[in-house]
């Protein structure tokens, strides 16, 4: 099976390549083996929160402060501040809407009701234009009974610093009678489908609009429209008061949401999407990557002009630790990190964890590296890179869409 | 100062590992009035850090007959007062390539002397038997070795101790030992969920604080020659072996594989601690080179089998009182009276001995406390079962059924855990019922119940009672849960925010020894939900 371009890594890096390249006419395919971490999503896209410990207001100009062999450097500032302004749009025309300013962080309210700076963020959620004021005073926060994982109490000592009165108040909906009876089917996944056929939606809104007599704001659990996209305006519409959705325990409803539409634009370009497959191994000649093997193509080599490599870090198993050694499990490529197992980690949970920065090495144009040589058709992008910790820095998402669609257009080119 | 304590016990104990649990429980039993103080939680001591292998004795046969023989003794009583907490399992002592054979014969005969009950096996009936043994082992003697759950017995000590009308303090840590005139009458403590010092009285008081005795003993102005000695132990994430599995040859490093529940412990080291280093438990690199690499002997699939964790813990080793070089250790239970020996009266120590053994221990420190108190009293102990294995106590399956036609899986792991007690625990409402932790099948009814009886005061609390976030997910997402259900109970959220992190930071603790493969994946991923995406910092709350 031959393809221009084969991306391994169906997570925001794949799909993110995947769509560009599609969009601009390439024969693409994408191999993904299981979830990513979108599905864990906070409905908030970061490129620059922190640096050194310290929180950054306009991103895009605190990049300049990284150290060069951070994958933003690699990018480089003139291409970030373009790609970053197109980053709204394309996501837009896969019918996500997203809001916010590469030049100026904006805020979010976290499950722990602490005010975290962020980039872009999803229709779902409130952006706050600052860090110390809640635009409301007396808040109403409904949870569903028998929903563990919403934590009306962090967020109510979250919002009390703030100056907020809350009260909370717990709604019982017949329609979660099925799911509640099985002890461990109460998540919000669960919930949201039921919010999804429709039918509960005008009961539960009426419940909320009556306990909300006398309150500014009515904070709920982002459990709203899985499937079907509309359930979220349809909620703000039929709440009354201004309405807060803050993310639950994960696995996150915007995010598989997010997921699937990114899935279905990649789709709908003509992209060709395997689901579940695991890319096993390389084939080499003369330093370029000529085909792979995947575990439900057995013998069927894929072949491509161009590969990309967005498998993700650890927790996707982009990049595989044992005792003794880190390394890229596909293809063998550089890594960096190949140290001692008693320096990969710092005893303290909340420190800058050394096994954070690692990732697979590439030249400045994002090529894959062998025993140094660079693969001259195998980039890489998205959180495989090392380079960065981007959980410290609050690099996450921005570091997957604008490597990817950097390395897109380096295969445009 | 508050002077509201003026009541005097009969007796205080101080130390909530098993030893306190257990004397706690024969004082209260034998009608004295008690107070036990722990300075943390119950079993956070070498209790809660050992390899909860019920010995049969089999390992003490040739180098110590006399723990040997009290160790079979106490594993037989066990098996009958303490079921719920024992696993039977039996165990084998193997010879593999590398031992002498010689040894066997020797090993049996010093077992027949101190009265267990050995098989010796041949190798190929072993394998059937064994099926993980390394397959080319030369020789297995079969005895009857267990495994025991070392919170759960503390625990239902505790409970029975209470039953008995024993008073139990928890986070209550002694900071001196109050002395008049050459009598131990009382402690001072410092209570540190309030941040206040407090006093209470005693005609008796017992230093069961483990290797801390030592310490304690010096806040009464005597000394205890002890010696820590830290073990360090791997946890793997299933169960690979059935039966425990031994080497037949003189104890030494890393040789005992214990399987428990659904997973099985390799251990231990073995290696003399400075006295300032015992509360700074950790697991070396080294260490956890010389567990695999031995354990691999005894089962090779361990080289294989995912790692959950390493934890350390230390031997409370004790001098002979004659041997100031400490060359003469002893392995066997250690009781002091410090009258006798040191002139101070009202005070006494034990210590030494081991887990399985707590229960001789807390007999003889009994007998000697009602000695002093001129109470003649019977030791009723050994037969009287525990809170949560009395064999005629059917009502957990009556009462469920009653509701279930089979029970659920969260009824079935708390049957597991708290035995009969588990009956107290609320089912049949689907609040109760919703599962906090999927992995280890741990409902709300069962969070609330250990909030509400079992002293639980913060995550790692309930973690030691209900396995909250034991399980192979690590506590990611059930830790969030019961911080959740612990905020509406008994926490200030703020707090329940820093008990989260804490919980984090004492799950890496284990974890970051052997962080690689999927371990490190999932701490990877715990990372994100947590600082990523709810923004929890240690000290942000
Ligand atoms: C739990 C979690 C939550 C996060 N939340 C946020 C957030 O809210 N905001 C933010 O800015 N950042 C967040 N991040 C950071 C995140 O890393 C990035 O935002 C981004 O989503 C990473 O995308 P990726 O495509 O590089 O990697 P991943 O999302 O990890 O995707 C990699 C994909 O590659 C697949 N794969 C791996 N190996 C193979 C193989 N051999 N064959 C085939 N497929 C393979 C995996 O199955 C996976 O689907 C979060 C990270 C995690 C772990
Ligand atoms: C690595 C290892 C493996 C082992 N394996 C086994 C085994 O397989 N089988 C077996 O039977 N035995 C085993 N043992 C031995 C067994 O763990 C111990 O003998 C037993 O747990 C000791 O219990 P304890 O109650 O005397 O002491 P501890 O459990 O240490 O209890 C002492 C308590 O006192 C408290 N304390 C300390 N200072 C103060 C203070 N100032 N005020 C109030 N409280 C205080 C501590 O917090 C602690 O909870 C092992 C030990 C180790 C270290």
């Amino acid at each position: 099976m031959k393809f221009d371009n084969i991306i391994i890594g169906g997570g925001l890096s794949g799909l993110t390549c995947g769509i560009k390249l599609a969009e601009l006419g390439k024969k693409c395919a994408i191999v993904s083996s299981g979830q990513s971490a979108i599905h864990f999503f906070s409905g908030s896209l970061d490129l620059l929160g922190k640096v050194n410990g310290e929180e950054v207001s306009n991103p895009l100009e605190s990049i300049k402060t990284l150290a060069d062999n951070h994958p933003y450097q690699r990018v480089g500032i003139d291409n970030m501040t373009r790609l970053a302004d197109e980053v709204p749009q394309f996501l837009d025309r896969a019918g996500l809407k997203f809001s916010g300013n590469a030049n100026q962080n904006h805020f979010v309210l976290t499950p722990m009701g602490v005010m975290k700076p962020t980039w872009l963020t999803i229709e779902d959620f409130t952006r706050f234009e600052t860090k110390d004021s809640f635009p409301w005073k007396k808040a109403l926060i409904i949870n569903f009974s028998g929903f563990l994982d919403f934590h009306t109490l962090f967020i109510k000592d979250g919002l009390k610093k703030l100056d907020v009165t809350t009260q909370i108040k717990n709604v019982s909906m017949k329609q979660f009678e099925a799911i509640r009876k099985n002890p461990s089917e109460m998540r919000s996944t669960n919930i949201a489908k039921v919010f999804d056929n429709g039918d509960a939606l005008d009961e539960f809104a009426q419940k909320a609009n009556d306990l909300s007599e006398g309150f500014d704001v009515v904070i709920l659990p982002a459990v709203f429209g899985l499937l079907n996209k509309q359930i979220v305006s349809e909620i703000k519409a039929k709440i009354l008061k201004p309405l807060v959705l803050l993310p639950a325990v994960p696995p996150s409803v915007p995010g598989i949401r997010s997921q699937i539409l990114l899935r279905k634009r990649f789709q709908a370009l003509g992209g060709t999407y395997f689901l579940g497959d695991n890319v096993e191994e390389g084939f080499f000649e003369n330093n370029r990557l000529v085909a792979i093997a995947t575990n439900n193509h057995g013998d069927i080599k894929l072949k491509a002009d161009q590969f990309i490599l967005a498998s993700g870090s650890f927790y996707s198993k982009g990049i595989v630790a044992t005792r003794d050694k880190v390394y890229e499990p596909i293809f063998g490529l550089d890594v960096n990190g190949e140290t001692n197992g008693s320096e990969w980690k710092d005893e303290k949970f909340f420190n800058d964890q050394p096994y954070m920065h690692f990732g697979v090495k590439t030249d400045s144009q994002f090529h894959a590296m062998i025993n140094g040589e660079p693969v001259e058709n195998l980039f890489v992008a998205g959180s495989v890179l090392g380079g960065a910790n981007a959980l410290k820095e609050g690099s996450g998402a921005g570091i997957s869409l604008l490597t990817s669609l950097h390395v897109a257009e380096q295969i445009l080119k | 100062m508050n002077k509201n304590n003026s009541k005097e016990y009969d007796v205080i104990i101080i130390g909530g590992g098993v030893t306190g649990a257990g004397t706690a429980r024969d004082c209260a039993m034998r009608g004295l009035s008690v107070l036990l103080v722990e300075r943390h939680d119950f079993a956070t001591g070498a209790t809660g850090r050992n390899h909860g292998l019920l010995h049969s004795g089999a390992r003490y046969a040739v180098t110590d007959p006399e723990s040997a023989s009290e160790c079979i003794k106490e594993n037989m009583t066990l098996r009958r007062i303490a079921n719920h907490c024992v696993e039977e399992n039996n165990g084998l002592f193997v010879t593999l390539p590398e031992d002498d054979l010689a040894f066997q014969s020797q090993f049996v005969d010093a077992c027949k002397t101190a009265g267990i009950g050995t098989e010796i096996l041949d190798p190929d009936f072993a394998r059937r038997l064994e099926p993980s043994v390394n397959p080319n082992l030369k020789g297995a003697v079969k005895v009857p070795d267990g495994s025991v759950d070392p919170f759960r017995l503390t625990m239902s000590n505790m409970l029975d101790a209470k039953i008995h009308g024993a008073e139990l303090l928890t986070q209550h840590e002694v900071t001196d030992v109050i002395c008049e005139q050459n009598r131990a009458i009382g402690v001072e403590l410092f209570n540190h969920a309030k941040n206040e010092k407090v006093k209470y009285y005693a005609k008796i008081i017992v230093n069961a604080g483990g290797i801390w005795g030592h310490h304690i003993a010096s806040l009464a102005g005597i000394n205890i020659n002890m010696f820590p000695a830290k073990g360090s132990l791997l946890i793997f994430g299933h169960r690979v072996n059935k039966m425990v599995l031994n080497r037949c040859r003189k104890p030494a490093n890393a040789d005992i594989l214990v399987p428990g529940d659904t997973i099985c412990l390799i251990g231990t080291t073995s290696e003399r601690v400075p006295y300032d280093q015992i509360d700074n438990m950790f697991v070396s690199q080294a260490d956890v080179d010389v567990l695999i690499r031995e354990g691999v002997k005894l089962s090779p699939s361990l080289a294989t089998t995912r790692i959950l964790r390493a934890y350390a813990g230390v031997r409370p080793l004790v001098a002979a009182d004659n041997d100031p070089t400490g060359r003469n250790i002893s392995r066997g239970i250690v009781l002091l009276d410090h009258q006798e020996r040191d002139g101070l009266s009202g005070f006494i120590t034990i210590t030494g001995g081991k887990l399985m053994t707590y229960r001789l221990m807390a007999e003889e420190a009994t007998n000697l406390v009602c000695k002093k108190l001129a109470v003649d009293k019977q030791c009723e102990t050994a037969e009287k079962a525990l809170p949560g294995s009395e064999k005629s106590d059917l009502s957990l399956d009556n009462a469920t059924d009653k509701i279930y036609s089979g029970m659920s899986i969260a009824q079935k792991s708390a049957k597991d855990r708290h035995g009969t007690l588990a009956k107290n625990i609320a089912v049949g409402d689907s609040n109760d019922d919703s599962l906090v932790c999927e992995c280890e099948g741990v409902s709300i009814g069962e969070v609330k119940y250990a909030i509400k009886e079992l002293h639980v005061n913060n995550l790692i609390d309930l973690r030691r009672r209900t396995r909250v976030g034991m399980g192979t997910c690590q506590g990611e997402l059930c830790a969030c849960r019961a911080a959740g259900l612990l905020c509406e109970s008994l926490e200030e959220p703020g707090e329940a925010k820093d008990d989260l992190a804490n919980f984090l930071q004492e799950r890496w603790k284990g974890m970051s020894p052997i962080a690689w493969g999927d371990t490190i994946n999932e701490v990877q991923f715990t990372s994100w939900i947590y600082e990523g995406i709810y923004g929890l910092k240690p000290d942000n709350n």
